[in-house]
């Protein structure tokens, strides 16, 4: 038998004092790791969130979202101030129109179903159907709301997720139009095209004026697919509409810059715009989680100290106990070290059966943990913004509850290892006390 | 030969220093079976730690053979202790979850000797003090007195010292089993050639050994 045997051995010399210790060990252990995959989770969430937002500065005339509101559309002259500002890359521009059944040929391929009527009727105080805006079929006065077919002009027709309010873009045939580009072409979502029996290639009216489809995009959501995009000059020559602009996204050299370039878009335009940024949108968004990484890392660092703690009390009150033992084993010949090496191994094979128990609990308990925390905190936090930031990051905020948290072999690892250090932080003072140990003691002791 | 020259030890208490051992000098030959007696608290105790490298002295020196064991560093010490110093002690001093043969093999352990060899040695010295077979294999605490003892002082023959240091081996026993752990030792003292110094109450005890140091107040006043 060497000093390692006999320091496993020497662990279960009081079966209820280790049984004891080994199930408290196992409960902190068990604890950290369960904070750990939550600060695991939670943190790996956090970086999809914050990796999806981009370093972007969103500005809209002010008072106008969308087609709501009111105000002034933003200029050319404008957006050029915003091109000049420090950290700005590259500015999109885009002009949002609705198409109209006098000057375009193209029917609507979303129905106007009960929200659509309710919609048009509680657009306005005195709402009066415009007779353009409306596919009208007239039979005793009563008039048929369709749901328009919604025009962008973008000089950016690479990104057109964002020109589109938002969802996954894809190309399903054809190509899009370059973005200095005059010409009359479109790229034309896939439901519209089915709709109106189009193809790449083909020609439909808008602004009467002939427009050849040249790409055919799938957004993924039925709305997007009802729309139009073309070149921004087109758009605005074509609805005599020039110079103007109904929202624009300035591009950022970094995410660090992102505030300062939003406080200084706001310098440059004024009370004209309204300018958000998604960098801000999205560290309120995910301020729960942020609390729930702060929480899980203090509770997982208290469960390490606590656990160093009792396995240290544990290792004191064992020497003190065999005082007497280590003198004499001291006498028949044996170093400190051997006798310090007998020991730790004593607290590594308490805190390593603990760690045992401790990952069986973690594994059980830390997803619950996850989902528990972050169940709370995102329910008590509330999505702000206007229409666009909800639509942008409403998805998100309703995935932050759908952390979900394992423990993988790199827990069970870092469960090992915390385990090993506990026991050697808990073994250092109890190492101090063997050293202390006279051999003589025991002598004096008969 | 184990030779002692003008031995001093000093305990501060408090204020006050109190002279343990008092300019102690005396030899005792090989394979010679010594004692010491004396009252309680004159220093018995402490002159045996002394000459058991288990203290160190305030001044004088300790030879065994031709070395000083007083000029030993620590590492040196511990070599000393475990290699040519057995020790026996009142209550035994067992290791309490190791059986008796562990602990017999526990000093040659510490002095590196084969694990093969440890168990052969253990329980040949087992033999040798009386505890055969199943009662090799129990701990102390399955144990009487009487047997304890005689495992410490196997344990204490493991690694064949020069010098064998017993503090009181029979206090805890009866006389009956006192006079035959007395008897093992002086045998074993012959048979090993192992030089032994006891500390005793036991007059009777004392009379039985080759020689008989009395210490009174820290001094040898007597031999």
């Amino acid at each position: 038998m060497n000093v390692v045997t006999r320091g496993i051995r020497n662990a279960f010399r009081n079966t209820i004092r280790t049984f004891s210790i080994v199930l408290i060990l196992g409960l902190i252990i068990g604890l950290s790791l369960a904070m750990l995959v939550a600060h695991q989770a939670v943190g790996q969430k956090i970086s999809s969130v914050e990796s999806s937002v981009g370093n972007t500065v969103s500005i809209s005339p002010a008072g106008v979202r969308g087609f709501s509101g009111g105000g002034s559309p933003l200029t050319e002259t404008q957006i050029a101030k915003v091109q000049k500002l420090a950290h700005v890359t590259s500015v999109d521009e885009s002009l949002s129109d609705r198409l109209t059944t006098s000057n375009s040929n193209l029917v609507s391929a979303v129905d106007a179903g009960t929200l659509g009527q309710r919609f048009a009727g509680n657009s306005g105080q005195s709402f009066t159907p415009p007779p353009d805006a409306f596919g009208r079929s007239q039979s005793g006065g009563t008039t048929t709301f369709t749901p328009p077919v919604t025009v962008n002009g973008t000089t950016n027709p690479t990104n057109l997720s964002d020109t589109l309010g938002g969802g996954t873009f894809k190309l399903t045939s054809g190509n899009v139009f370059s973005s200095t580009s005059s010409d009359n072409v479109a790229v034309i979502g896939s439901s519209l095209a089915t709709k109106n029996n189009l193809k790449v290639g083909s020609t439909f009216t808008a602004y009467s004026t002939n427009i050849t489809v040249v790409g055919i995009f799938d957004a993924g959501n039925t709305f997007s697919n009802n729309q139009v995009v073309m070149p921004l000059k087109t758009v605005q020559t074509l609805s005599s509409q020039s110079g103007d602009i109904t929202s624009a996204t300035a591009n950022i050299d970094s995410i660090t810059n992102v505030d300062s370039a939003t406080t200084a878009v706001k310098n440059a335009l004024g009370s004209a715009a309204d300018v958000t940024n998604a960098a801000a949108q999205a560290q309120t968004t995910i301020a729960p989680l942020k609390s729930i990484q702060t929480i899980s890392l203090y509770s997982l660092l208290g469960a390490v100290v606590a656990g160093a703690v009792i396995i240290l009390l544990t290792m004191v009150m064992i020497v003190r106990e065999r005082r007497r033992e280590i003198g004499v084993i001291k006498a028949i010949g044996a170093s400190n070290i051997k006798i310090m090496i007998q020991f730790m191994t004593e607290a590594i094979t308490l805190t390593l059966l603990g760690a045992v128990i401790g990952i069986g609990i973690g594994v059980v308990a830390g997803n619950p943990i996850t989902k528990l925390l972050v169940t709370n905190s995102t329910n008590s936090s509330t999505l702000a913004g206007p229409g666009r930031f909800r639509r942008a990051f409403g998805g998100i905020g309703n995935s932050l509850s759908s952390v979900h948290g394992s423990v993988g072999w790199s827990i069970i690892l870092y469960g090992l290892v915390g385990a090993l250090v506990i026991a050697i932080i808990g073994s250092t003072l109890a190492s101090y006390f063997i050293a202390k140990v006279r051999p003589a003691e025991v002598m004096r002791a008969e | 030969m184990l030779q002692i020259k003008e031995l001093k030890k000093v305990f501060k208490s408090g204020d006050t220093n109190v002279l343990a051992v008092d300019d102690v000098s005396f030899s005792v030959s090989d394979g010679q079976f010594a004692s010491i007696i004396g009252k309680s608290g004159s220093g018995k105790s402490t002159l045996l730690s002394l000459l058991g490298a288990l203290d160190k002295p305030t001044s004088g020196h300790i030879m065994v053979g031709d070395k000083d064991i007083t000029k030993l560093h620590d590492r040196a010490l511990i070599k000393y202790r475990g290699r040519k110093i057995g020790y026996v002690f009142q209550s035994y001093n067992l290791v309490p979850n190791l059986t008796a043969l562990e602990n017999v093999m526990l000093p040659m352990e510490f002095a590196k000797v084969p694990k093969k060899q440890r168990i052969e040695r253990a329980g040949k010295l087992l033999d040798q003090v009386g505890l055969k077979d199943d009662k090799q294999k129990r701990k102390p605490g399955r144990l009487s007195g009487g047997e304890q003892q005689r495992v410490a002082i196997a344990r204490a023959l493991a690694n064949k010292p020069q010098l064998i240091l017993a503090d009181e081996p029979t206090g805890n026993l009866d006389s009956q089993t006192g006079k035959m752990i007395f008897d093992l030792l002086h045998d074993l003292a012959k048979t090993e050639n192992t030089t032994i110094l006891t500390v005793t109450h036991d007059l009777s005890i004392a009379g039985k050994t080759d020689v008989t140091f009395i210490l009174s107040d820290g001094k040898l006043v007597k031999r």
